[in-house]
């Protein structure tokens, strides 16, 4: 098909999509009339069954936990699709990517971006760690908490200090992690299932709302959850670094 | 009691267990326990499709059973079909392990934790009963698959086909998810049963067609159905063997059975006033899907491609099936994906065995060079039977339910295209196999150049290990075993009655009493004298097409190259439609929701 056949075909089928679409979207209650039962019943009823200031984190490992579990597992696949798709093909050894500048020389990082990233590296792991057991208190939890963590070793590479980063986040000890913070999703269910309740019930005491040990299990998924997402992304990020900077260390040596 | 989360949750528990192992796990305790874990899943779906024979299981997760009508958690709502279907997906992952077995190149343990996931994604699509739910499983099993198909990595392939498969596959996530927004918009629900009832009874409007079009489109690219096929032939002719044995048997059906169980749980109550408009459109759809992908298939002279466009046409045949709408013909499609699946699983897998010992899977490279392989001869000739449907192979019993419903439809021409797809797709093996393994008639020329299939196995190539074909076999067998299953028919056409019934779907989920207990007039179905009449019919034509096509040179001159003179610029113009090219198949993919949407804007008016 050539390109003008291909770009008609697409604008007009286009057209007609776009038809479609808002000839639905027509049919939606006006903007800012919500109408469904769920938003409405949750808002009542969530805090006190569940025992969660922040309504959003009893819905997503809670009430509908059951897709987050999911979700964390569609990191945890793309994780192990990135690491399968990277990995070292068989003559990677003597045949150097093609697409790296010879003789690229990376100037040091001044004294200034080495002191004030590796001085924020603590309090970003710290932060980290707050938003990941705070979920359920206020927005955050383990997805963002996650994020926050995994960006702790980015800011030692940042500051230079390539294997400071891999010293610190060995890939072994970060595949495990991964793994476990993957299991323990659904480790806490099944533990649910093993007391004879349903899949995924809380089965701890709730405690006093606003309270860190509050909502039952919530707090435990959140950190299991945190973990996953923090080790996968970092096991994403050592991969690229290894497809570019080992190999370009491989070579330098030759 | 089969309690209705471990299908799902087993695997994933174990793929993260072998993750955290890595490399301290030995191939073979890998290997082990993919196995065990793949198999104790179809036990476990096995044993619910018993449990659900007369009642949807239902389970809700947290244990938020709804209130009033209204659900807060999510829902698995377990029937025989969902449960069927995770069971031969369950099933062909344990036996593609199997296959696999020390001689696949696996990378790690990352090959067992994806195909472990990937199942947990398949049997979790089956058994929810809520359609966010079946979305996120939908995205699970996609990425999944991807990295599946790219898993050679040395050649460029397999990572353009995982390219083209991710870019379709993601717009047809953003189309459910749009469909989604437009219901719970609307509805303000996700539980199947909760958005049925709110849309029961009233007239659909654009909100309700667009949501439908939006949501089937997007299952519809999954089941690789016309004009959304495009990726099925790019990814399977270079993923590995096992993995499109699981393709082709399992995923794509996936999305058929999503139109229904959506269609039946969701739209029925409001789209079931136009039914035989709803029914036109999709059958329209099922017929140009088999009769494309049938001729596709004949065209193609890399095996795999080939094996790729079949599955394209016998997926045709089960939405054929689908668009019925009635419980004898949706059994027909249940039983047909079953014996599809499992006989076109067995294929993929003795591809498997001709890549390993000859390194290629093309036409005219193999020619007669596979004299010596008698097994894999007699496992194409019976694959290829089976797909032309020749009795007692389940595809036959379950094509004549089809053929039944379609003449109680007054539509006896249906018969004939899904006889003339069934024997297109077998006259395709069979030529492939008259050249492969008896060196009959000229070599095809076909290869562009001469190329070499990436060696997805190691190990002596002068054998055939056993663990590769004995898969293979049990998979054949089992096609035919169907048909001997007493009673099968009928009670599939029960299933398929409930499958139907909104109203008892709805009450057995929500819990709010049933509208009219539903009686519903089951006709005999077994595999009546039409039905095996048919059978022979198509498995004879699709002998006498490859014949024909082997012998080509042997033909009367005039009518040899009339035929030819009449084929070429048609293939020619086909096979440039199947560019390869992603840009063509997103804009064919428009087109397709486009007129999906057209049509059903027109019919339901």
């Amino acid at each position: 098909m050539s390109r003008r056949i291909r770009l008609i075909l697409f604008l007009v089928s286009g057209a007609g999509f776009a038809a479609l679409l808002v000839w639905g979207e027509l049919g939606l209650p006006p903007f800012g009339r919500y109408q469904g039962p769920y938003g409405t019943i949750l808002d009542s009823v969530a805090v006190l069954q569940r025992h969660a200031t922040d309504v959003v984190a009893s819905v997503t490992f809670d009430y509908r936990g059951f897709d987050t579990l999911q979700e964390e597992y569609i990191l945890f696949a793309a994780v192990a699709a990135v690491t399968l798709l990277l990995r070292a093909e068989r003559d990677e050894s003597w045949q150097p990517p093609s697409d790296e500048a010879a003789g690229r020389i990376v100037a040091r990082p001044s004294d200034a971006i080495w002191l004030i990233g590796l001085s924020s590296v603590a309090p970003v792991v710290l932060l980290g760690i707050y938003v990941v057991t705070h979920g359920h208190l206020t927005p955050g939890g383990g997805f963002q908490g996650g994020v926050i963590l995994a960006t702790a070793p980015m800011l030692i590479y940042l500051v230079g200090e390539y294997r400071t980063m891999r010293a610190v986040s060995p890939t072994s000890l970060v595949e495990v992690a991964e793994a476990v913070g993957a299991a323990g999703f659904v480790v806490v269910g099944l533990a649910a299932m093993i007391a004879g309740a349903a899949f995924l019930t809380n089965f701890l005491p709730l405690g006093r709302i606003g309270s860190l040990a509050s909502a039952g299990t919530l707090p435990l998924i959140e950190v299991s959850v945190g973990l996953e997402v923090a080790a996968g992304f970092m096991l994403i990020l050592s991969e690229f670094f290894e497809q570019t900077l080992e190999l370009r260390h491989r070579r330098a040596r030759e | 009691m089969v309690p209705a989360p471990l299908p799902v949750v087993l695997p994933l528990l174990v793929a993260a267990g072998m993750t955290a192992a890595g490399r301290r796990l030995s191939r073979r305790a890998a290997d082990l326990t993919s196995i065990l874990t793949a198999g104790a899943t179809t036990a476990l779906c096995a044993g619910l499709v018993v449990q659900s024979a007369h009642h949807y299981v239902v389970y809700w997760f947290g244990g938020w059973k709804p209130e009033h009508g209204i659900a807060l958690g999510i829902a698995f709502v377990v029937g025989p079909f969902g449960a069927g279907l995770a069971g031969l997906a369950a099933l062909l992952i344990t036996l593609a392990h199997v296959y696999s077995w020390r001689y696949f190149e696996a990378v790690g343990t990352l090959y067992h934790v994806l195909m472990l996931v990937f199942l947990a994604a398949m049997a979790g699509f089956c058994l929810s009963g809520d359609v966010f739910n079946m979305f996120v499983f939908f995205e699970l099993m996609s990425v999944s698959a991807f990295a599946l198909t790219g898993y050679l990595i040395e050649e460029s392939g397999p990572l353009q086909g995982a390219l083209n498969f991710a870019i379709t596959v993601s717009v047809a996530a953003f189309l459910m998810l749009s469909g989604i927004g437009l219901l719970y918009g609307r509805t303000g629900a996700l539980n199947l049963a909760q958005i049925g009832d709110a849309l029961a009874g009233k007239k659909p409007d654009g909100l309700v067609i667009a949501a439908f079009v939006l949501v089937s489109s997007g299952l519809l690219v999954k089941s690789a159905s016309v004009p959304f096929h495009f990726w099925l032939a790019d990814v399977e002719s270079v993923a590995p063997n096992p993995v499109c044995a699981v393709f082709s048997g399992a995923m794509v059906t996936l999305g058929v059975y999503g139109v229904g169980r959506v269609y039946w749980a969701v739209f029925e109550g409001s789209l079931g006033s136009h039914r035989a408009e709803v029914r036109g459109v999709l059958l329209g759809l099922g017929v140009v899907t088999a009769l494309l992908g049938g001729v596709m298939s004949l065209l193609q002279s890399q095996l795999k491609r080939l094996l790729a466009f079949s599955t394209i046409a016998h997926v045709g045949i089960a939405i054929i099936g689908l668009s019925l709408l009635s419980p004898l013909a949706t059994a027909g499609a249940a039983l047909y994906a079953l014996a599809h699946g499992t006989a076109k699983a067995s294929l993929f897998l003795s591809t498997g065995v001709l890549a390993h010992r000859f390194g290629t899977v093309w036409e005219d490279e193999l020619h007669g060079r596979a004299r010596r392989l008698r097994l894999a001869a007699a496992l194409f000739a019976l694959g290829a039977l089976a797909l032309s449907g020749l009795p007692p192979f389940g595809t036959f019993l379950s094509k004549g339910l089809i053929d039944d419903a379609a003449r109680q439809a007054s539509l006896g021409w249906v018969g004939g295209v899904t006889a003339l797809a069934s024997a297109l797709t077998g006259a395709a093996v069979l030529r492939f196999a008259a050249h492969a393994f008896l060196g009959w008639g000229v070599p095809e020329r076909g290869a562009p150049s001469p190329h070499e299939e990436e060696a997805e196995t190691r190990g002596e190539r002068w054998r055939t290990p056993a663990v590769m074909a004995v898969p293979a076999c049990a998979l054949l067998v089992l096609s035919a075993a169907i048909t001997f299953v007493p009673g099968i028919g009928r009670g599939a056409e029960s299933v398929a009655a409930r499958f139907q019934d909104r109203g008892v779907y709805a009450s057995q989920v929500l819990h709010v009493p049933a509208p009219i207990p539903a009686h519903h007039h089951l006709e005999p179905a077994s595999p009546s004298a039409s039905a095996v009449e048919s059978g022979l019919g198509s498995s004879v034509l699709a002998v006498l097409l490859a014949a024909a096509l082997v012998g080509r040179r042997r033909l009367p001159r005039g009518l040899g190259t009339r035929l030819a003179h009449v084929l070429r610029p048609h293939s020619s113009l086909l096979h440039s439609v199947h560019s390869g090219l992603v840009g063509d198949y997103v804009a064919w993919l428009v087109f397709g929701v486009a007129a999906l949407g057209g049509l059903f804007a027109l019919a339901l008016r």
